[in-house]
């Protein structure tokens, strides 16, 4: 019965695994491609193997400024995300204070509005109101805290016990106190999911970055990309190649970062943590 | 409840804050004194490789004997993403001086929105006009306004793969595909003999452009040259229309044509026979099949067919406060000799008058772009309207629903298409 | 809202003199709260109070975005044009593909991915190779996934070929019936590896004894992650719902992508791809506002919906 419902397991896990993972295969096979076509007898190639479609992108383009400019870009998001994320869904979930529920409604309201609505207003208002086109701050500011995780943060708060905190405030502890010692250390787990959906955003982004500067030793990663592929699209024959190894180039940073910190994406056994 | 009050409180603040920045907008652009000032001005070009080489040459020239009154040159791409960059910065008065590469029809929209300068307005900007493009400049005016120096065509003409033909017995050198009956015989010859699954493949996309690469050529070859709409009204509820519709329904009902997007490059991976294309194309696929070019069907195969320009142009913005530069610059960058090294570095065509005579060394060298030379003397353009990309987003979105998917009859594609598109110019 | 409730009971548990309660009244139990809020709430009203003004303030006006120091006339036309907006049909069938898609995608995704996260979490071997793998479509930029979704989903592609006779005929892309359909399965798909790191977090909180418990009273794996896990992560489902709901609704890229501007006889445009045209490439920023403001109430509506069933059951 155990060892059953164990296999079965395993056949589910392995069976998703594969369908997730395919892309990625797909795109790797195809960046290494001389010529890769979308057919599926190419699936797995045997010949026609190449290196020629990134160093082609390493000649057009500066890797090295872009991805700093994109760690840039990323890093100043995660920053301002984690700080004052975990500051604003703390209050949110477990505080009573003046301007809670509007805290509450804006953090929905945000999430709900499409960026195309706000796209220009929000261009006029960045290099116009505050004068900060052309800067790595006018990139980071529309996404500096990003709502969904502070949202994710809320949601997390509100499902750690009542009573441990309530049990905390009786001894007598700060709510600073209380923040640090009881509830960031139980919300770990969580900080894995906003890391990496905070990180998404920035790095993925095109359009923002684009829009606010066009000085192309400033762009990130994904603009100086994304200009190369439209561009290669347009002049050459066949641009499969140099999309696919212009998306692994841009893929390729991410997944490493997350096999190496992927052991943080496992949260330890927090049980013995509520019950004490 | 409560959550309906929040909301309310929170549109009422942010109301305050937009009642209260709306007054701080200072006067910027149509500023008398920048119209003839000199400085540093910035430009934005194309980022396709070979007009940034040439960009870059042309600016590096000109800055040398320049010392006051440098140029800086910018990348942008092509297409969707560069019209919204534009009409984000007119808004925020942040539009470079001059952008190379402009599709006439976002121009009305841009002029609207009071951000490009009238090239008329210069003492010599009529003239100069005139003098490099000839008599067809004055299809490029908006309002009287001269918003854009027409600078260079793609004329778009039937590109075909030579092999697939002679394949499908059809003569490589000379087709004979020039009337629909023709064309429609030819296309069916490479399908059924197997040369290719498909004969020619339009993208059957509902982007607002896509019938400048299917219809509009089409149109414009079956009436020597009649715009989509002439004196505020759509032309296309005619015999012409209807005869260019019913060939390409008549495509697409028999399988000549895919009715779905392609996911590769069809014509390089012998998927299809044929495009509409332009000379761009000799130097994508020069090097990778034999192509042959000849001019789109009409319906009774007359000669010196006109086709649809694909023109890529230039226009000044009102926020750049070095007219005078920019204006004087604008005229070195498309003067007789940079013109000339746009055709050999791209092999675009200048628009300007008499191409052949006056680069008679580049099409001696390069014959194949002779044929385009010839055809870029004979071409239509888009028409500036009100409402450009919308009048033609919503002709797209019925020819879609007709001729491609065959949904609602061409009749009905027609009249409801034109009605809408008289509306929407009208008003 | 759950949060009310709870400030409410932490605010009894601490009786006070009358002058100290009437400032508590005011200033909420911690008033530290306001601070820890600040940066946050100082955030959306610097960055996003004037855009979403701004958009309220067009959708009420004929409105165009002019050159700065460009006069010209935008009178306040009222409810004009929501007017236009709701006699349109293709708005209309924009919000009907939206419903289609939110009817296949948020189910499946939040069963999915609670199912994945439990099996996971179960302690299998091997789970660390698993996870990566949930979370490479969730990484990978769309424009080379879309390569690979064309591949499957193409007239000739993979899928096609396998289903043989079976296979749709028009093709999924550009069958009226099933663009969006496709579309919500490409999304859910991209998209579910997100949820399961959620629910992944969520699981850590829930108590292992209940599950020994649940096991000595001899309930069996599915009995348990029924009664245990399901109520285990409420919190989590209402999260990962609301975040559903409004991924759906402001569906952009996918279709833009897949479907170049909305498929056959537009049966897979959503409302955001109106937005974009309307208001950036055709420059109508007036109608585009008003089907953003309808949007933001119909999700608002959705996502209220969605935390109060949750809650209630």
């Amino acid at each position: 019965m155990r060892r059953w419902s164990g296999a079965l397991r395993h056949v589910l896990l392995g069976l998703m695994a594969l369908v997730f993972a395919f892309p990625f295969f797909f795109m790797l096979v195809g960046a290494f491609q001389e010529n890769p076509t979308n057919t599926p007898d190419r699936l797995l190639p045997t010949s026609g193997w190449t290196t020629e479609n990134f160093t082609r992108i390493d000649s057009r383009i500066d890797l090295a400024g872009s991805l700093l400019n994109s760690l840039v870009f990323t890093g100043g998001v995660l920053l301002g995300t984690v700080v004052c994320g975990t500051l604003a869904g703390y209050a949110v979930a477990r505080l009573d204070f003046l301007g809670r529920r509007l805290t509450w409604v804006l953090m929905l309201l945000v999430q709900m509005v499409p960026f195309q609505l706000l796209m220009i207003p929000l261009y006029v208002q960045i290099t116009r109101g505050y004068g900060l086109g052309d800067t790595y701050l006018g990139m980071i500011l529309p996404f500096a805290i990003n709502t969904t995780a502070v949202f994710i943060f809320t949601q997390f708060f509100r499902a750690l016990p009542r009573e441990m905190f309530e049990a905390a405030r009786i001894d007598g502890a700060g709510e600073l106190r209380i923040l640090r010692s009881i509830a960031l250390p139980l919300v770990r787990p969580a900080l894995a999911t906003v890391v990496l959906v905070t990180f998404i955003g920035p790095w993925n982004e095109f359009l923002w970055p684009f829009l606010i500067t066009k000085d192309a030793t400033m762009q990130p990663l994904a603009v100086s990309l994304a200009n190369y592929i439209s561009n290669v699209a347009q002049s050459t024959a066949n641009p499969n190649g140099a999309i696919l190894a212009g998306a692994a180039a841009l893929a390729f940073p991410v997944v490493v970062l997350f096999c190496l910190f992927q052991r943080y994406f496992t949260a330890s056994d927090l049980g013995s943590a509520v019950k004490g | 409840m409560r959550f309906i009050r929040s909301a309310a409180l929170v549109a009422a603040v942010a109301l305050g804050t937009v009642a209260c920045s709306g007054g701080s907008d200072g006067a910027g652009g149509g500023d008398a004194a920048a119209h003839d000032a000199t400085g540093p001005i910035t430009v934005w070009l194309s980022n396709n490789e070979q007009e940034v080489g040439w960009g870059q040459d042309v600016v590096d020239a000109w800055n040398a004997d320049h010392p006051d009154e440098q140029v800086t040159a910018q990348e942008i791409p092509a297409g969707a993403s560069s019209e919204e960059a534009i009409t984000a910065a007119i808004t925020a008065g942040t539009a470079p001086c001059l952008v190379y590469n402009i599709s006439s029809a976002a121009v009305p929209g841009w002029v609207r929105q009071g951000g490009l300068v009238d090239l008329a307005s210069f003492p010599d900007g009529a003239d100069y006009l005139a003098d490099r493009g000839g008599d067809g400049v004055d299809v490029y005016q908006t309002d009287g306004g001269s918003y854009q120096l027409p600078w260079k065509s793609n004329p778009v003409m039937v590109m075909y793969n030579k092999a697939l033909f002679a394949q499908a017995g059809l003569d490589p050198d000379d087709p004979g595909m020039e009337t629909y009956d023709a064309f429609l015989d030819g296309a069916r010859a490479i399908v059924d003999s197997g040369a290719a699954p498909s004969a020619i493949w339009p993208s059957p996309t509902n982007d607002f452009y896509q019938p400048w690469f299917d219809f509009y050529p089409l149109y414009l070859a079956e009436t020597d040259g009649t715009l989509l709409v002439e004196d505020g009204k759509a032309t296309f509820d005619d015999e012409a229309g209807h005869a260019v519709a019913d060939f390409w329904a008549t495509v697409y009902s028999e399988g000549l044509a895919p009715k779905e997007e392609s996911t590769d490059d069809a014509m390089a991976t012998g998927q299809t026979a044929m495009q509409l294309a332009g000379p761009w194309a000799i130097a994508s696929y020069g090097d990778t099949i034999d192509v042959g070019f000849m001019p789109v069907p009409t319906s009774d195969g007359r000669a010196d067919v006109t086709t649809f320009a694909d023109s890529k142009n230039v226009s000044m913005f009102t926020a750049c406060e070095n007219q005078g530069t920019a204006w004087e610059f604008l005229k070195f960058s498309t003067n007789e000799e940079n013109d000339g090294g746009l055709l050999e570095a791209t092999g675009q065509m200048p628009l300007r008058q008499d191409l052949a005579g006056t680069y008679p060394d580049y099409f001696a060298a390069n014959p194949a772009y002779e044929v385009f030379a010839d055809q870029a003397g004979r071409t239509g353009d888009v028409p500036s309207i009100p409402n450009s990309i919308e009048a033609w987003q919503a002709f797209r979105e019925a020819y879609s629903s007709a001729v491609i998917f065959g949904g609602t009859s061409v009749d009905d594609f027609l009249s409801t298409a034109a009605d809408k598109v008289d509306a929407l110019v009208g008003g | 809202m759950t949060a009310v409730t709870t400030g409410a009971r932490t605010g009894r548990t601490h009786p006070s003199a009358p002058a100290g309660r009437t400032r508590r009244r005011w200033w909420g139990g911690q008033p530290i709260g306001t601070l820890f809020a600040a940066p946050y709430l100082v955030f959306v009203l610097a960055i996003f109070a004037y855009p979403l003004g701004f958009a309220a303030y067009i959708s009420v006006h004929d409105y165009f975005f002019t050159a700065p120091g460009v006069e010209v006339d935008k009178p306040f036309v009222g409810l004009d044009n929501f007017v236009t907006v709701l006699t349109d049909p293709q708005v209309l069938a924009s919000f009907r593909n939206t419903a289609v898609f939110l009817v296949i995608n948020v189910p499946l995704t939040v069963v999915l991915a609670l199912v994945l996260a439990s099996a996971l979490n179960a302690g299998v071997r091997w789970a660390s190779v698993y996870r990566v793998a949930y979370y490479v479509p969730y990484l990978t930029a769309s424009v080379s996934l879309v390569g690979v979704w064309m591949l499957l989903f193409s007239s000739g592609g993979l899928v096609n070929a396998v289903l043989g006779p079976l296979a749709p005929d028009p093709s999924w892309l550009i069958n009226k019936g099933l663009a969006m359909p496709t579309i919500a399965l490409y999304v859910t798909w991209k998209q579910l590896g997100f949820y399961v790191l959620l629910y992944l977090a969520a699981l850590q909180n829930v108590p292992r004894e209940l599950y020994e418990s649940a096991e000595t009273d001899g309930a069996n794996g599915f009995q348990r992650f029924l009664n245990v896990t399901v109520p285990g992560v409420r919190s989590a489902t209402t999260l990962a719902l609301i975040l559903a709901i409004i991924t759906g609704t402001n569906l952009f890229t996918e279709p833009y992508l897949l479907t170049n501007g909305g498929g056959p006889d537009g049966a897979s445009t959503t409302p955001v791809l109106l937005i974009y045209q309307r208001g950036i490439q055709q420059q109508n920023p007036d109608t585009a506002a008003a089907i953003g403001m309808l949007l933001v109430i119909v999700v608002g509506l959705l996502s209220l919906a969605a935390n109060r069933l949750n809650r209630e059951k």
